[in-house]
């Protein structure tokens, strides 16, 4: 239908605009002209996000750009999220994550981006900065009832606390409770497999890619 | 400057913020600054020649700095300046200084925009990985280099006796010790005792066990650390303050802001470099280093960093009595004449835009020992040159380079390179035929260009 199809414009130039209070009036608009809470999640804000960090990808935009478009989305998604939960569908669909830079490491931007970019794609996530000791991840982990791990690790001697942590899940016994991501600069596919992680994403894109065709 | 106990009594007391907001809140400012400066980039432009687009870009870093302070990560506290403190801190920047002892004593100063002095040259491995079996040899050649001034942070120990260093392990204090052991042993081996070395271990709080007058790093050798991207300091970085100003080490601070990142684009972050060069003045810093650094290229010598590395470096030189330097990281790797172009066309924007120069390094070295102390002399040589030329003569030059390697400019697309061993001979530390070959190739390559080589 037009309307249909004008509102969800409204909903993506939103994201584009990164504009908090049209995200939530255009997802009102949505909820209120009968389209499907998860049409309007998908084909309304999820492909404009995408788009948008496909855009960061390129630096057609900068940073604070897509923070701002995805701090847009998740306004736009609390709107959404009651429609949602009635149907039965989770607003977290995708996973909830754990995510932070390792100990002894002060990197973040990097990380930043694959947090903005995962909270775009309807993953719950608990961001724990940088510096973090490992027993942090799994002891959050654990409260927030995570089924990722993402580890962010930039210099070559900091990858090795990637490798404490699935060593350290595996000695408590619950390393199959977690998919375990890795990233950072320094960190390869053989580093992934050398070290038992199940996936690891060279940019925030392959990341989600990453995450949304996991099977664990 | 404030005193360390002043820098220290703002980080406990400061207001409290968050850092992803600040990052966000300065985000907010540098956009209102450019609009109301009037600051634009220029996609053709590598090497600013408008004085007071430069002048502008000095106002908003000053404007921006005076709001929004540096920010203490583990205290998470901003650490505030008053406009009186910084016109103080400014006024009392030292122009120049000494460094280094006898006869390899290099004096550090301050340059001005198409300064005909040449730069003073910080050269070595510049923290590259450097493998503990090379250390020494590897320094002991880039120390051999006449023109290098300074012997620049002499290498990344990541293991040390096969086993990979956790930062802040007891691994890591000896670490430092062999760091600075090394480098000295280096410098002597050169026949060049009393070369200045500018450290930095890489060992977080556990660099300071470098310091030894007899055997170590001395108090005249120049400590560097870095702020935390975007105009943030942490414990680490004041302990080393602490450490540098007790022992009476001259400070070399780089600011590394990231074009892409929380600065938005070029403007937004040629603002924050010029704020991190107040705030470092404000630590207590000697020298304020840059590294115009891009986020999708990680890497110096694209250009939006020509152009920032200039911006920057003129408006400090403009407006403040402070030394500048400018670090050159480039894509592709020694060995290659990619690496030649890339190093050479970021010298141009900066060298007649008043800086010195810190380098050259690969941004992403494959391997150890992905450095050359032959690359670092043909640097310093292009350095000597640039001296010659004005900023619209260097803006043509540059934009020639740029042409030669911009399409291969992503890490994946760039030469390789290779490791020192495999371009010189490691027993007489000779660069090798292929080394020197490539060294007169780009050498006549640029003099036909235009860079005035002697
Ligand atoms: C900016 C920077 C800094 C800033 C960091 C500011 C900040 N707030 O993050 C500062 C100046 C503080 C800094 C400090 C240091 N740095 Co530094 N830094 C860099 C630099 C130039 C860029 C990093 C960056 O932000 N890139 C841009 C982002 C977008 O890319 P990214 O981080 O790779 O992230 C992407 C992917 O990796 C992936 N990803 C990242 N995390 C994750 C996590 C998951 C789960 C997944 C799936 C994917 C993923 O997706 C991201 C988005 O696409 C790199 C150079 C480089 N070539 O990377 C050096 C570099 C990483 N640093 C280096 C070093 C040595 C240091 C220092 C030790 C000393 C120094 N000053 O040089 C200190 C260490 C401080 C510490 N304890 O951590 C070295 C590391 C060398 C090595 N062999 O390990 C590098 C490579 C520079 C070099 N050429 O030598 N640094």
């Amino acid at each position: 239908m037009a309307e249909h199809e004008e509102i969800l414009e409204r909903m993506r130039a939103s994201i584009v605009a990164a504009d908090e209070t049209e995200a939530m009036a255009a997802a009102e608009a949505a909820l209120a002209a009968g389209i499907e809470p998860l049409t309007a999640l998908e084909e309304g804000f999820a492909g404009a996000i995408r788009a948008q960090g496909e855009a960061f990808s390129n630096l057609d935009i900068f940073l604070p750009e897509l923070v701002l478009s995805a701090k847009a989305m998740q306004a736009g998604v609390s709107v959404l999220e009651p429609a949602l939960k009635a149907k039965g569908i989770d607003a977290a669909r995708s996973g909830v994550v754990v995510i932070g830079t390792v100990e002894g490491d002060l990197h973040d931007i990097g990380k930043n981006i694959v947090v903005a970019m995962l909270r775009s794609a309807g993953y719950e996530v608990h961001d724990l900065g940088t510096d973090v000791p490992i027993p942090n991840f799994i002891s959050v982990a654990e409260q927030t009832k995570a089924d990722i791990i993402g580890l962010s690790a930039l210099l070559s001697t900091t990858m090795l606390r990637q490798k404490d942590l699935i060593e350290l899940l595996n000695l408590k016994k619950i390393r199959e409770d977690f998919f375990v991501i890795v990233g950072g600069a320094p960190v390869t596919e053989a580093w992934m497999n050398e070290i038992g992680a199940d996936g690891y994403g060279l940019d925030a894109h392959m990341a989600i890619e990453v995450l949304d065709s996991r099977t664990k | 400057m404030l005193s360390f106990l002043e820098i220290a009594k703002r980080s406990e007391t400061g207001p409290m913020a968050i850092a992803d907001e600040l990052g966000m809140k300065i985000a907010g400012i540098v956009t209102g600054l450019a609009k109301k400066y009037d600051i634009a980039y220029d996609p053709e432009v590598r090497v600013n020649t408008d004085d007071d687009l430069a002048d502008r870009v000095w106002q908003a870093g000053r404007d921006l700095i005076l709001e929004i302070g540096l920010y203490s990560i583990n205290s998470r506290r901003q650490i505030l300046f008053s406009e009186r403190e910084v016109d103080e801190g400014l006024a009392a920047v030292r122009p120049e200084f000494t460094a280094g002892e006898g006869l390899d004593t290099a004096l550090v100063y301050r340059r001005d925009v198409e300064d005909n002095r040449p730069p003073v040259i910080f050269g070595g491995p510049f923290n590259a990985d450097v493998h503990q079996d090379m250390f020494v040899r590897l320094n002991e050649a880039f120390a051999g280099e006449p023109l290098i001034d300074l012997l620049l942070l002499p290498g990344y120990l990541k293991e040390l006796d096969g086993i990979m260093i956790r930062p802040n392990s007891g691994l890591s204090t000896r670490a430092a010790m062999f760091y600075g052991r090394w480098a000295r042993e280096a410098i002597s081996r050169a026949g060049r005792p009393g070369l200045p070395i500018v450290g930095h271990a890489v060992m977080a709080l556990n660099e300071v066990s470098s310091a030894n007058e007899e055997w170590g790093l001395r108090s005249c050798d120049p400590r560097a650390f870095a702020l935390i991207s975007e105009l943030q300091v942490d414990d680490v970085t004041l302990t080393r303050l602490a450490h540098y100003q007790a022992i009476g080490a001259p400070i070399y601070t780089s600011a590394t802001p990231l074009i892409g990142g929380y600065g938005g684009g070029p403007v937004g972050t040629a603002i924050i470099g010029v704020a991190g060069h107040i705030g470092s003045v404000m630590l207590g810093s000697h020298v304020m280093h840059l590294g115009p650094q891009h986020i999708k290229y990680k890497q110096q010598t694209n250009a939006m960093s020509l152009w920032l590395g200039s911006v920057v470096k003129q408006a400090a030189a403009r407006n403040s009595k402070m030394i500048n330097t400018t670090s050159v990281t480039t894509s592709g790797r020694p060995g290659s004449m990619q690496y030649i172009y890339e190093f050479s066309a970021l010298v141009l924007s900066v060298v007649p835009s008043g800086s010195n120069l810190t380098g050259p390094r690969p941004a992403e070295p494959l391997g150890w020992n992905n450095v050359s102390p032959l690359m670092c002399r043909l640097f310093a040589e292009v350095g000597h040159a640039a001296t010659k030329i004005d900023r619209k003569e260097a803006n043509r030059i540059a934009d020639t380079l740029h042409e030669k390697y911009k399409d291969k400019i992503e890490l994946k697309d760039a030469p390789k390179g290779l490791p020192f061993e495999k371009m010189y001979d490691v027993n007489t530390l000779q660069p090798n035929d292929e080394h020197w070959a490539l060294y007169e190739k780009g050498k006549s390559e640029l003099k036909e260009l235009g860079v005035p080589l002697e």
